[in-house]
């Protein structure tokens, strides 16, 4: 039972994705290619009560100011609709297991009934009632991994795919901003953040983002004929038992190469980085500082990108958010830029960080690494192969 | 590979270990030092006005307390009992390495009281008003984290917030996580605190609700048989079995099918009236007895005595996500003295209880295969 090494073949077989710039995964990969940004002044929030102005927030509310709960888990459910369309499986799910990652899962909506005393279902902080409610899924797992959060229930999926609990796995993200964590972010910074600008030697640090992603995964068999949009070779989650929020580019340097490990590739293999790229002091550092660690001499191959220059940080959804844009960028030959990056900071001078404008590469893209971090030290970076 | 319970510990208000969560059960009673008793108040006083028990969290202190919530409080003291019991720490400090070791925290409720703190905060005096010790603690696995750097624990590290199952899926995943090989143990952690915005939220946004809640952890440590052995220690009970269905029946029956034998006790998912489908019993007003109700699901042996029945909540109020963990603990505390039976563990009453859907486990004693 016990593995040793290799993840098992599992295939991403169908994608569903909501962010502020596009209803559909595919469709915000080409806006990503495009470099158009979800940012706007923040639509939610009275804006008075904060001195941050901005966020990366879908225009989804009632009226403009006014909010509403439960947009987390609408996302969640559009997300994973769109990803069974997509991998061919009708909406009855009964027991094929969803595992659903969130930092803040519906705690915005505990927010609005504890300010505004309107009544709140305690039974709708966790996303299982609406899964059973539209798809009739029973196995469902809410997983509250903070911003790591999608990619380590990437993890969760592998292994019951590996241990025969299932053939397919539903796995998703989502996230919507609460107040409590955008005032106190806001508190944290010496300068307020007017947009995302990862690796910037003038980044101010992070802006929320909102959105939902979701994929089904199937174990490989031969055989199979259906959608495939890309292999995962593997995912590793660990945690730096260090600090509550400030990362630590050892337990990183040791994720990433577990996930290389777990993946059977080795540093020079791998053709693209999608980078976590928060655009806070010590993300930024601490992940350009692990990477070359892992990376050595092999730190200029890989060409590398950071969406959350153009989503903001999607949190619980972010992971998917790269894994995603990953899928596509080795099925189109093409890697989004990073926005924002005037004067790059001195750790990832020899990196190839693609700035301004997205990057045909063609077919020399195969193997992608994927990095998720997040609050509490949680890592998981996923490597995903191109199926040809 | 075989996973076993390896450590146990319970705390909270009126629960002063886990001899507590046995007290009150048919059969397994040991003394009890404490317990809040079925007949507490929603503060866990006794209803004559006495004082309300102890408050486990005022052992904690040192300037590191002051800005962790109370569930991480309770859960930090849950943690290091069971690791302790576990002999995994030895003068505070791990004998085994950091990265073989994961966490698991089952909460609903952990972190609602920073969230309603802050948001209530902004509207009075805006972002300036919050302090920025707190902003880990918005994020609901703060406590999962805080577990982690105290003990040094760095494999995976897991926190489910999955409603009335939400304890025994804890449970599950962590024995996942050690089959599969990425960790060789785990702390898993059911906490939920109470105050007023858990009250406020639990009676579904009522200021006045007074709901009678568990304010308290429940710890095990589950570990690959391997290990406890390669290190001496002691397995309590073996984990069997689990499921997550749409009604409490259908959990239930899927993991009798795997795990037959036959079960000794079974703690049901609460006072709600669970419908007798047929596959569990009912749990009725009290505890089962050889003459009181049977089920074929759960007693398939012509003759046997009915399995004893003991519902958690009836002594310590809504468990909510520290559910599934106090009747792990208490159930591998039980077989200690059971070695031929097996425990049944249900939350969640699905469907026809308005919950998303109900979780089944099975634990075994330790030793059988």
């Amino acid at each position: 039972m016990t593995r040793p090494g290799a993840d098992p073949g599992v295939l991403i077989s169908g994608a569903g994705a909501v962010a502020s710039t596009g209803a559909e995964s595919g469709e915000i990969y080409r806006a990503l290619c495009a470099g158009r940004s979800g940012l706007a002044p923040l639509r939610g929030f009275d804006p008075s009560r904060f001195r941050a102005t901005h966020a990366y927030e879908i225009d989804d509310r009632p009226a403009p100011g006014v909010d509403e709960p439960m947009r987390a888990t609408r996302w969640l459910l559009e997300a994973v609709a769109a990803a069974l369309r997509d991998a061919g499986l009708d909406e009855d799910l009964g027991d094929i297991p969803v595992l659903v990652g969130t930092t803040l899962r519906e705690l915005r909506s505990v927010e609005l009934s504890w300010r505004d005393r309107t009544p709140v279902d305690p039974r709708h902080l966790h996303f299982g009632a609406a899964l059973r409610r539209r798809f009739g899924a029973v196995d469902t797992h809410t997983v509250a991994n903070a911003c790591a959060a999608s990619l380590y229930t990437l993890a969760l999926g592998v292994e019951l795919l590996a241990a025969g609990r299932a053939d397919t796995v539903v796995v998703a993200g989502t996230d919507t901003i609460t107040e409590s964590t955008y005032g106190m972010l806001d508190r944290c910074y010496p300068e307020a953040p007017d947009r995302v600008r990862p690796f910037d030697r003038n980044r101010r640090g992070m802006l929320q983002g909102e959105g939902a992603a979701a994929v089904v995964l199937r174990r490989e068999q031969a055989g199979y004929t259906g959608p495939v949009l890309a292999r995962l070779r593997g995912v590793a989650v660990n945690c730096d038992a260090y600090h509550p929020s400030a990362p630590d580019a050892k337990s990183i340097a040791l994720v990433i190469r577990e996930a290389h490990r777990r993946a059977g590739v080795g540093p020079a293999e791998v053709d693209l980085v999608m980078l976590h790229g928060t655009g806070t002091p010590l993300n930024d550092e601490a992940e350009a500082e692990a990477i070359r660690d892992v990376f050595g001499s092999h730190a200029g191959t890989p060409l590398m990108t950071a969406i959350k220059s153009m989503l903001g940080h999607t949190a619980g959804a972010s992971g998917l958010h790269s894994l995603l844009t990953a899928a596509h960028a080795l099925r189109a030959g093409r890697v989004p830029p990073t926005l924002g990056i005037t004067d790059p900071i001195d750790e990832i001078a020899d990196f190839r960080l693609v700035r301004d404008t997205a990057v045909a590469s063609g077919d020399a893209l195969r193997v992608a690494q994927v990095d998720s971090f997040g609050f509490g030290g949680l890592n998981a970076v996923a490597v995903l192969e191109k199926v040809a | 590979m075989d996973v076993v319970v390896s450590g146990l510990a319970a705390v909270g208000v009126g629960l002063d270990s886990v001899a507590d969560l046995l007290a009150g059960t048919p059969g397994g009673g040991r003394p009890a030092t404490g317990g809040a008793g079925p007949d507490t108040t929603p503060d866990g006083g006794a209803p004559d006005g006495t004082a309300r028990p102890a408050d486990p969290t005022r052992r904690l202190s040192g300037r590191g307390m002051r800005y962790k919530d109370r569930a991480t409080k309770l859960a930090l003291l849950a943690g290091r009992d069971a690791l302790t019991d576990a002999g995994l720490l030895a003068d505070d400090l791990l004998t085994v390495p950091g990265e073989s070791v994961g966490v698991v925290v089952s909460t609903n409720y952990g972190n609602v009281d920073t969230v309603c703190e802050a948001v209530a905060t902004i509207a009075e005096h805006t972002y300036l008003g919050t302090s920025p010790m707190a902003l880990p603690a918005t994020s609901s696995n703060v406590t999962a984290s805080w577990l982690a750097i105290t003990h040094g624990l760095r494999g995976a590290n897991l926190t489910l917030c999955n409603g009335a199952t939400s304890g025994l899926d804890a449970v599950f995943w962590a024995g996942l996580l050690i089959r599969s090989g990425r960790i060789r143990a785990a702390l898993v952690v059911g906490v939920e605190p109470v105050n007023d915005p858990v009250r406020y939220v639990v009676g579904g946004g009522d200021p006045a609700a007074r709901p009678r809640l568990l304010d308290g952890a429940a710890a095990v440590v589950l570990e690959s048989a391997d290990a406890v052995r390669e290190r001496g220690g002691t397995p309590r009970a073996a984990l069997g079995p689990y499921a997550r269905r749409a009604e409490p029946a259908a959990a239930v029956a899927a993991v009798r099918a795997v795990e037959s034998r036959p079960v000794g006790l079974w703690y049901p998912p609460g006072p709600a009236p669970v419908p007798n489908t047929g596959a569990i019993p009912h749990a009725g007003d009290g505890p089962a007895t050889p003459d009181g109700p049977v089920c074929a699901g759960v007693r398939p042996d012509e003759g046997a005595p009915a399995a004893r029945v003991d519902d958690l909540t009836r002594r310590f109020g809504e468990c909510s996500g520290a559910l599934g963990v106090l009747q792990c603990a208490a159930g591998a505390a039980w077989l200690a003295d059971h070695p031929t039976e097996a425990v049944l563990a249900t939350a969640g009453t699905g469907d026809r209880g308005g919950e998303d859907a109900a979780a089944a486990l099975i634990l075994t004693p330790a030793g059988t295969p």
